[in-house]
């Protein structure tokens, strides 16, 4: 049996009062691939940010052979043998893989000059240790991604690396560039180095690792050999919650008319041939794992993005693509997910964003009236039960699930005849939450067609009349408000083994 | 096992590679701009290729040189500066004060010295704005080019330097071995920007942290100190730009440095350097200075009438212009090819 070499004991961070981390324990033992799993928003990010020294946790312990290294320090990290390639890419585009490799601690001669040829020879050594034999002094950008991954590889290498944490690697691999990768991941385990592997991919997970540990809301639940637990076991360990919100009885909204149409919808790369409709009344949940395509379908459908082909079509009439302006004066409604940038004005007063849809529109005429904004104001303040001081004061001073109230209410001006909702409650604190759903079902219960994209997975059930998962860019199966549940959900959004070649 | 060989087939990187390739080596380009220009000219009319021409061309293009060297460094990092054209007026009026015998009257060694250090405090200035005070550099050299305009008024008092020291006049009309103090100066500060640029870990890591920010930031790579450094070399390099080109005139006046931002930061943009930051060349923006400075010359020599010099301007902005578009083209052409 082999022994740990790290412990992290205690690592708890938050963000705002909301607990990203809450006292997370962890063994890694040398040689062994650790796989990290969990929900979108589970906390596996913050923890290996937490590791790699690029987010200081507020408490806990990270000991390497029995001393604790400084939390918060990249160097101290690096220098502690942990090294991480982060989702993000961290790659220096215009540089070659040599830079790539050793900038921020370059090999130097005598003055502090570089030592180009050393940096060269031992960045040739790394690559040969990978089996890659591209050219080194290319700059990035022009590498596939496959042979960036392995420049990010090799830089970790380049540490004299004891843990290596990779965070989603093969996301954006094809199946050989991925088997590739872990070839040279059990080469490097079996010369002792620990990895530390997230990834979404049960197969890859259940391929590769030999232990797993999962982590949901912030906390660790389980930590266990690979052998004793199986698909559906891991599932329910990622899953299992109780609910948070009220269900509501789904309702079967066939013989209201249909508003939004989508047929066949493609966007190269990103989904295909997406088809699916919304009646009025009716609330539709998109779910999928982040990347699945879900914001970038949204994005389409109200004309941000211009699709390649496939149509929108709202009450019938077909929308011209890529026109955002359209899709507005036909009722189509978009609250995104970053609503403090891209759905209010954060500096303004919460009179003005709720006029926003509305500007110069016959509603309120040509010249500013008082009356007339200031009654749309106060009905829409009424209505949605914002708590504001008043509707002059700066958006910003509002708490999240307010703020979203106004992204919503912003639209509601203007007489949306469909709404779609990127995450609304993300970021939203528990007692908001529920406000925030009680106007989407009311908004439903008046007629309103709803399309709720939220990978909040009890979120989806409890709102949805209806829901679409979404995985790699196409819609995996739809469930009735009946027949879903968080299992099936995430059985169909998880990718599928990679296809055989 | 078998050693790795450069050789080897690799994926096709880009359909437009020759395109992006092109664009690479846009020094290459400007390089050959420069000489047709030089080549066509000297056909017409081969007063222009003497030899004192030439070195009146290289002398007018010294102040572009110095100062683009080290805004190439602050362009790298994706930040701008406005503020050297205001700033050399100052340094002018505080040189020319220091050191003319009806001012302070100071040797030359010392005025010179605290023209450097006052110099390096505008650039540091700048530096901290910008890196500690987290605030745009444009805003934040616009700030600066604005208050130095202002007091510059207030230091001359209009009262106009003429009688500036022959120790000084030196630096702008003295020769070693037959060659200009000012080029050998400018030849000096561009060697050892090619080597910052390319052989210290300083110069790799400016590139990297205009390159990626964020990859800067999750490398540990002290990005605002990097962009202390680079502000406060153009600070700096513009004290030495004022000390070698300031001489050549016969007084100091209020006009001095008055445009001279615009035409650095031309050199800068021509020369190849994306101003998104991470990629370019202090020989791109040397032999962008280089070519515009043989504009007017160009115009004059070509006897076009007694206008045509009023043309050198539009024909500097159509230069900057050009090459923004070509970044533009060619960073749109990767972006679908790696789509």
């Amino acid at each position: 049996m082999t022994i740990p070499f790290l412990h992290i004991t205690g690592l708890t961070k938050t963000y705002g009062g909301v607990h990203a981390l809450s006292g997370v324990d962890l063994d890694i033992m040398p040689g062994g691939i650790h796989a990290l799993m969990g929900e979108n928003g589970a906390g596996k990010s913050t923890f290996i940010k937490c590791l790699a020294g690029v987010v200081k946790p507020d408490q806990g312990e990270i000991r390497i052979d029995g001393s604790s290294i400084v939390t918060g320090d990249i160097r101290a990290s690096e220098a502690a043998g942990i090294v991480a390639m982060h989702q993000e890419s961290t790659a220096f585009a215009h540089l070659d893989a040599v830079d790539n490799i050793f900038v921020g601690r370059e090999l130097k001669r005598t003055l502090g000059f570089l030592d180009r040829a050393g940096m060269e020879r031992e960045t040739r050594e790394l690559m040969d240790r990978l089996g890659e034999t591209f050219d080194i002094k290319r700059p990035l950008q022009e590498l596939s991604l496959a042979q960036r991954q392995m420049v990010g590889m090799a830089r970790a290498l380049s540490h004299k690396s004891r843990l290596l944490i990779m965070d989603e690697p093969t996301a954006s691999l094809s199946a050989r560039e991925t088997e590739a990768l872990f070839r040279v991941m059990r080469q490097l385990q079996s010369e002792g180095v620990a990895i530390l592997y997230i990834s979404h991919r049960l197969e890859e997970v259940f391929e590769l690792a030999d232990r797993v540990t999962v982590l949901r809301d912030g906390r660790h639940i389980k930590t266990c050999d690979i052998g004793d637990v199986d698909r559906e076991g891991l599932i329910r360990l990622m899953v299992g919650r109780d609910m948070l919100v009220e269900d509501r009885p789904g309702r079967e909204a066939s013989d209201t008319p249909v508003v939004l149409d989508v047929d066949g919808l493609t966007l190269a790369g990103v989904f295909r041939d997406i088809s699916f409709q919304v009646r009025a009344g009716e609330i539709v949940g998109l779910s999928g794992l982040v990347g699945a395509g879900r914001s970038e379908l949204a994005n389409a459908i109200f004309g941000i993005d211009r699709a390649d082909s496939g149509t929108v079509t709202v009450d019938g009439k077909t929308l011209p693509p890529g026109s955002v302006q359209r899709a507005i004066d036909r009722g189509v409604a978009l609250v995104p997910e970053d609503r403090q940038h891209q759905g209010l004005v954060l500096p303004l007063p919460v009179s003005s964003n709720l006029l926003l849809s509305v500007l110069g529109s016959p509603k309120l005429g040509p010249l500013r009236s008082a009356r007339k904004e200031g009654g749309i104001v106060d009905e829409l303040i009424r209505d949605l039960a914002v708590k504001t001081a008043s509707a002059s004061v700066p958006a910003n001073t509002l708490s999240g699930g307010n703020q979203q109230k106004l992204a919503i209410g912003k639209w509601l001006a203007m007489g949306p005849r469909i709404l779609i909702l990127d995450e609304p409650t993300r970021g939203v604190d528990v007692g908001a939450k529920a406000e925030v759903y009680r106007v989407i079902r009311r908004l439903a219960a008046e007629g309103m067609a709803t399309l709720i994209i939220s990978s909040d997975l009890p979120e989806v059930l409890a709102l949805s009349d209806r829901i679409l998962v979404m995985r790699q860019g196409e819609i995996a199966g739809e469930l009735s408000h009946g027949e879903a549940t968080e299992e099936k959900i995430l059985a169909l959004a998880l990718p599928l083994e990679v296809a055989a070649i | 096992m078998t050693t790795a060989t450069k050789t080897q087939p690799m994926t096709k990187p880009l359909a437009a590679s020759n395109f992006v390739a092109l664009f690479r080596r846009r020094e290459y380009g400007v390089l050959a701009l420069l000489l047709i220009t030089l080549f066509s000219v000297g056909a017409v009319n081969p007063a222009f290729l003497a030899a004192g021409n030439l070195r009146d061309i290289l002398v007018a293009a010294t102040p572009a040189i110095i100062v683009g060297c080290g805004l190439t460094f602050v362009v790298l990092m994706g930040e701008i500066d406005i503020s050297m054209g205001a700033s050399m007026g100052v340094l002018a009026t505080v040189m020319g004060q220091l050191t003319s015998p009806a001012h302070a009257h100071l040797p030359v060694a010392e005025g010179i010295a605290l023209t450097l250090a006052l110099g390096s405090l505008i650039g540091l200035t700048n530096g901290l704005l910008v890196a500690y005070g987290r605030m745009p550099s444009i805003i934040v050299t616009l700030g600066m080019m604005t208050i130095l305009q202002g007091v510059n008024v207030i230091l001359m008092n209009g009262h106009w330097i003429t009688d500036m020291p022959p120790g000084l006049r030196w630096f702008g009309l003295g020769r070693v071995i037959g060659i200009p103090v000012s080029l050998w100066i400018a030849a000096l500060v561009v060697i050892a920007s090619i080597i910052l640029a390319r052989d210290t870990p300083l110069g790799r890591r400016i590139y990297a942290s205009g390159s990626n920010p964020s990859a800067a930031a999750l490398t540990g790579l002290p990005v605002r100190s990097l962009k202390l450094f680079v502000f406060t070399l153009t600070g700096l390099l513009t004290a030495v730009a004022t000390v070698v080109s300031v001489p050549l005139l016969s007084v100091i006046e209020p006009g001095v440095g008055s445009g001279f931002e615009l035409l650095a930061v031309t050199c800068v943009v021509v020369g190849g350097t994306s101003i998104s930051g991470g990629k370019g060349t202090i020989a791109g923006t040397l032999l962008a200075a280089l070519l515009l400075s043989v504009v007017r010359p160009t115009l004059v020599f070509l006897k076009l009438g007694p206008s045509a010099s009023y043309w050198e301007r539009a024909i500097q902005g159509a230069f900057i212009l050009a090459a923004v578009l070509l970044d533009h083209v060619a960073r749109s052409h990767r972006r679908k090819a790696d789509a």
